[in-house]
């Protein structure tokens, strides 16, 4: 089981690796969308991502800012997700 | 300096020279395709929607019916008013070249169909493509902070709808799937082109150019786009003055491309086309979120995450209306 900051840093890696930004400019309060570092094609590939590597399911009514619009955020939905 | 631009308003973008706006269209059709294109008309696909049957009009008033021929193209998936409409739109306007070319068998051929099919069904699992109906949706608020992401919708003959979150790879494959009936439309209004040698005329509007709602080389494949600068409430007062059919001006305007129906508004733009008219013209013009607000009666915050929607679909379809690099 990863840890908090392990989790972290795996979203992180993957946002990184599929946008070529600067590991400096994504902290864990970052909002990834409104900053425009993933756009909604990003948002469907995260969704994937998060699936493959977390076995999460996301469904429509879960699409909302609250879940994903930071590393933070994502984290919690993950973590009440599993 | 005192700025002197127009307060925001709900009539902002109404067109109070019509007659002009009309004839300045028609002028650069002629300019366009004789001078510069160096074409002697006009091939156009007609579906018995808004924009074509605009474009169409103008078409036939700019090279005279005569040198204008209108194309249905309908397939499988095709309503059966949109052949009707069209129909009485060519007849209308003199337009008496006006073909039917049924793209059914080419979209088998690719394998359109089944592709699509095949990704709805890795998602509701249940899926019968022979009787179920099918359409993918934006379900999520245009006011939203979060980018737009589709939902496929399977509607059983019992009634019954099953809604669910499209996965990217799905998502992929049906648009690309469905993609195959405008570029299979594109080819075929090129070839008659080129058989008469005229120019094919694009149909669509500001919005489906800049927000990148048209297919790379499918109906964003034409020589000229005489709309593509009006929005789509500027079509509409544009069909009401040169004499568009009222049953085209009355129907609500749908992709005709999934076997479910579906508006344009559910598919994509997330709101009427009255609201999203002003409030793109108030972002593009720079007007404060809090001004456009008041008149629309929405908070700044929705205008704001709208107008944020807005930049975001700009940019994530640039690459719709980019050229080849080289």
């Amino acid at each position: 089981m990863n840890t908090v900051t392990e989790k972290k840093d795996i979203i992180r890696k993957y946002i990184i690796e599929s946008t070529f930004d600067d590991v400096e400019k994504i902290k864990d309060d970052t909002l990834i969308f409104e900053e425009g570092i993933l756009d909604s094609m990003g948002l469907l590939f995260l969704i994937e991502f998060l699936n493959e590597e977390f076995k999460i399911n996301t469904s429509d009514e879960e699409l909302v800012a609250e879940n994903f619009q930071s590393i933070n955020s994502i984290l919690t939905f993950i973590e009440s997700k599993m | 300096m005192k700025s002197t631009r127009k307060p925001f308003s709900k009539d902002i973008l109404h067109i109070d020279n019509i007659e002009a706006v009309c004839n300045d269209i028609i002028t650069k059709l002629r300019t366009d395709v004789s001078k510069k294109l160096q074409r002697r008309g006009a091939v156009i696909g007609i579906s018995g929607g808004i924009d074509s049957s605009v474009c169409m009009a103008l078409s036939a008033l700019a090279f005279g019916p005569k040198k204008v021929t209108a194309i249905m193209l309908p397939e499988q998936d095709s309503s059966d008013d949109s052949k009707m409409l069209a129909k009485k739109l060519a007849t209308k306007f003199g337009v008496t070249e006006t073909l039917i070319e049924d793209i059914t068998k080419a979209l088998d051929g690719f394998g359109c169909y089944k592709r699509r099919d095949e990704a709805i069904a890795r998602v509701i699992t249940n899926f019968n493509p022979e009787v179920d109906k099918a359409k993918i949706e934006i379900k999520q608020d245009v006011a939203s902070n979060l980018p737009p992401a589709f939902s496929i919708t399977v509607i059983k003959p019992d009634g019954e709808v099953i809604s669910k979150l499209l996965p990217v790879k799905e998502y992929l494959q049906i648009v690309a799937s469905t993609n195959f009936k405008q570029r299979s439309r594109m080819s075929m209004l090129y070839y008659h082109a080129e058989r008469l040698h005229y120019a094919v005329i694009g149909t669509p509007n500001k919005h489906e150019v800049e927000q990148g709602f048209f297919v790379k080389y499918g109906d964003g494949g034409a020589d000229v786009m005489p709309i593509g600068h009006l929005y789509k409430t500027q079509v509409y007062q544009i069909a009401k003055y040169i004499g568009i059919p009222q049953e085209i001006i009355d129907r609500t305007p749908t992709t005709d491309t999934y076997t479910a129906e579906q508006t344009q508004e559910d598919f994509f733009y997330q709101m009427p086309f009255e609201s999203m008219d002003l409030i793109w013209y108030g972002w593009e013009n720079d007007y404060p979120a809090d001004e456009v607000g008041k008149v629309m009666g929405r908070t700044t915050k929705d205008i704001e995450n709208i107008y944020r929607n807005f930049e975001r679909k700009r940019k994530t379809t640039a690459y719709l209306r980019m050229r080849p690099i080289f």
